[in-house]
């Protein structure tokens, strides 16, 4: 068997439809956690509200939020793997068929930045980002829809030679920024270092990393606790309107670069949109999330 | 727990005046409703022209929050509706909020300072509704009284519908002038330092 154009468009186009309709596990433990260590009416309330707007959708086959962002994936492809496809133009064929045939029906997000108007389709769209895994016999495929409530307030910013001061500073300064306006609470992923391109890279993967994973690296692991606490004692809480529960987790990584440094944080919203399956060499396909 | 009011529309200046930062209310009856910035744009155009609006607006319930419409040929349906950031409004909602003299506005993410002014100048307040709660929202629609501007995108159009038990929603700007935001902001500004001062402790106590 040889994965083909067929296998990638069909899963480009279930993953994208799964994710508007299901929070993954991960993120609904949390928010319930956290809905248990609110201390006003207002917050357990929204957070209660979450959990029921998320398994009505689920069970009800509906979509979280009528915000069904623009298709980004991020495929990562096994040196091991067997497959003849055009991977792009399955993607986008996937996308197409998509906006064709789902129900209920999508809104029109894909927005040109020269003009502000608004179709389902456009340059360089669906975005999508490419990666090898070596020794793999699959080709792994990320979905993760973006819009605009949390998409807007991610931010980068270069430094020379910060110390961590400067960058954790700076990163809770985004949080500031982003304030009561994301959907909180939310996932932060944080890039530190590497080049421009690639430290806003990083910090879109770190979103994508599960709720509650520790960081191998123990001095990363710290600073992701202590800035999760940093983030929460702010106070914007679930919707924004007050609480405990600004962030679900702060996810880090960083890369090596110059003495340039850059520092990226983005957001993902509490439904933390993030489906991903893998489709193996003899065609069987399992979805992971 | 407190107990989530039950408030029918329209709702009255003085029934807005007695809603307290916090509280949570549903909302039963006739609302308006828009996530587009053409539209806002447009509204302030027929406000300056003198033109009179497709639907009149005045003392109403007017929310930003996006929907999907389609004509059945048999009247036309919502199939979802959810809010959208109601700050990319702040600057044109002083405006439409004293013209019509709105009693309740809504959204996610708030509104500014001006906005929370006009609010008080007119006695309305501003709702905070769950962003990610479509399923939520749309199940409390039970009528689309009129679809306006369908030239623009879906999203973008005008529309007038009843609801049943809308929310709960959270009173987040009162007629008062008050606004948790501002609240939370002035809050963290005063607080920055201290948790700035935590962060460094913590990575101390690391090293």
């Amino acid at each position: 068997m040889t994965i083909k154009d067929a296998d990638i468009q069909k899963l480009s186009e279930d993953l994208y439809s799964w994710a508007l309709r299901k929070v993954p596990e991960d993120t609904k433990v949390a928010l319930a956690a956290a809905r248990d260590r609110e201390t006003t009416d207002t917050a357990r309330r929204t957070l209660n509200m979450m959990l029921t707007s998320a398994n009505r959708a689920e069970n009800d086959n509906q979509f979280v939020c009528s915000d069904s962002g623009v298709p980004v994936y991020f495929v990562k492809i096994g040196t091991k793997a067997d497959w003849n496809a055009n991977i792009k133009s399955a993607i986008r064929a996937g996308f197409d068929h998509l906006v064709e045939t789902i129900q209920p029906p999508l809104l029109k997000h894909v927005t040109n930045p020269l003009t502000n108007e608004r179709s389902y389709s456009g340059r360089h769209m669906p975005i999508i980002t490419y990666d090898l895994v070596e020794d793999a016999d699959y080709i792994e495929i990320i979905c993760s829809p973006k819009a605009l409530g949390s998409g807007r307030w991610a931010a980068m910013e270069l430094f020379t030679f910060p110390t961590l001061e400067t960058i954790e500073t700076y990163i809770l300064d985004v949080a500031i920024k982003a304030g009561a306006q994301h959907c909180p609470p939310v996932v932060m992923g944080v890039g530190i270092g590497g080049t421009f391109d690639y430290c806003t890279k990083l910090a879109k993967e770190q979103t994508l990393r599960e709720i509650g994973s520790i960081n191998p690296d123990p001095q990363v692991a710290a600073m992701e606790e202590r800035l999760c606490e940093a983030v929460n004692a702010l106070g914007y809480g679930p919707m924004g309107t007050g609480g405990a529960t600004t962030v679900l987790g702060v996810h880090v990584d960083y890369a090596a670069g110059h003495g340039f440094t850059p520092v990226a944080v983005a957001f993902n919203c509490w439904i933390n949109r993030r489906t991903r399956a893998r489709i193996y060499s003899d065609g069987h396909v399992e979805r992971l999330e | 727990m407190s107990a989530i009011r039950k408030i029918e529309l329209p709702m009255s200046r003085q029934t807005a005046e007695s809603l307290e930062l916090g509280d949570m209310v549903t909302l039963t009856g006739p609302v308006k409703m828009t996530a587009g910035m053409p539209t806002h744009q447009r509204i302030l155009d027929f406000i300056d022209a003198g033109k009179k609006m497709p639907m009149d607006l005045s003392q109403s319930a007017f929310f930003h929050l996006g929907s999907y419409s389609r004509d059945t040929g048999n009247g036309i349906e919502i199939l979802y509706m959810n809010p959208t950031t109601s700050t990319r409004f702040n600057h044109m909602m002083p405006r439409i909020i004293r013209h019509f003299g709105l009693r309740c506005v809504g959204g996610k993410g708030g509104l500014d300072s001006a906005c929370a002014a006009a609010l008080k100048d007119v006695g309305g307040v501003y709702l905070s509704f769950l962003g990610g709660g479509a399923p939520l929202h749309s199940e409390s629609i039970r009528r689309i009284e009129q679809v306006a501007w369908t030239d623009l995108v879906s999203h973008y159009r005008l529309v007038a519908m009843d609801v049943a038990e809308l929310g709960p929603l959270t009173v987040a700007i009162d007629a008062h002038g008050q606004s948790l935001y501002d609240n939370l902001d002035a809050s963290v500004r005063q607080r920055r330092e201290q948790i700035i001062e935590q962060l460094n402790l913590a990575r101390a106590r690391r090293d």
